[in-house]
């Protein structure tokens, strides 16, 4: 896979830009999922993956070939959320109650882009309730938790994702553990 | 906990896949008698299965279109790039 991707950035650097399109097939899910399990909803999701690809695309000539294209990029998106994250208006919530109803959240008035077989309703519920917890994550921790668990990256590659030190990495990882433990043992 | 913090941090070494046999071996031992620490164990992974349990998802149908409608033109790219 690297060595398509390889092949496609050089024709990229060449002033192809149909070449990029493959690239950002080949990834496009990994970088929505990491911003999605990061923000913890799909519009602003996908917004910031669609950034990330096009700082990447308007930045390839500083990415050093000799790595892997994965980690550069994730390392863009993660930035990226972790932004928005910080910049994120306390009063904007998508999960936050709207006024006057019970349970009815603004999520569930922002029309869903996608049916839902009738099997995965079923967990709809375990699954937003896992969601609000990585949300409450710090997101020092949120971000190593979500590149581990997620994304299913090494640690050595979270280390270089996160540009920090892999004893950081791992500290970050079994303090995010401890938390996500408390969290969720009653879940 | 009343257990040492020593027995967390081999539990933190096992979930890394990167504990030594000696320190897998005082785990295991001490698992087997400190309800507690079985306890918190469990709990550890449990968030951790939760955590990979949840579905993965996809990028919406239009998701590529949309990038490399973002994308700058090709003939201001020398303007762009740094």
């Amino acid at each position: 896979m690297e060595t398509i991707v390889k092949h496609r950035i050089k024709q990229v650097i060449k002033g192809d830009q149909n070449a990029y399109g493959e690239i950002v097939e080949v990834y496009k899910d990994k970088v929505f999922q990491l911003c999605y399990r990061m923000l913890g909803n799909r519009h602003e999701a996908e917004d910031i993956a669609q950034e990330a690809f096009i700082r990447a695309y308007i930045n390839i000539n500083s990415f050093n070939q000799n790595l892997k294209f994965s980690t550069w990029l994730y390392r863009i998106a993660t930035n990226l959320c972790i932004d928005r994250i910080r910049k994120k208006k306390p009063d904007y919530f998508l999960d936050a109650e709207v006024p006057g109803t019970e349970g009815l959240t603004m999520y569930s008035q922002v029309p869903s882009e996608t049916p839902l077989p009738e099997d995965e309703v079923e967990s709809i519920e375990l699954q937003d309730a896992i969601q609000k917890e990585i949300s409450k994550l710090p997101d020092k921790y949120r971000s190593v938790i979500v590149l581990k668990y997620i994304e299913e990256l090494s640690l050595n590659e979270i280390s270089e994702i996160l540009d920090l030190p892999l004893g950081t990495v791992k500290t970050r990882i079994h303090r995010g553990r401890e938390a996500l433990r408390q969290q969720l043992r009653h879940v | 906990m009343k257990c040492s913090e020593q027995i967390i941090d081999y539990m933190h070494e096992y979930l890394d896949e990167e504990i030594s046999e000696e320190h897998e071996k005082i785990l295991r031992e001490h698992l087997q008698s400190c309800s507690d620490c079985q306890e918190y164990f469990r709990e550890l992974n449990k968030s951790i299965a939760l955590v990979q349990s949840t579905s993965h998802i996809q990028a919406p149908d239009d998701f590529t279109s949309k990038v490399m409608a973002g994308l700058p033109k090709e003939k201001k790219k020398t303007e762009i790039q740094r």
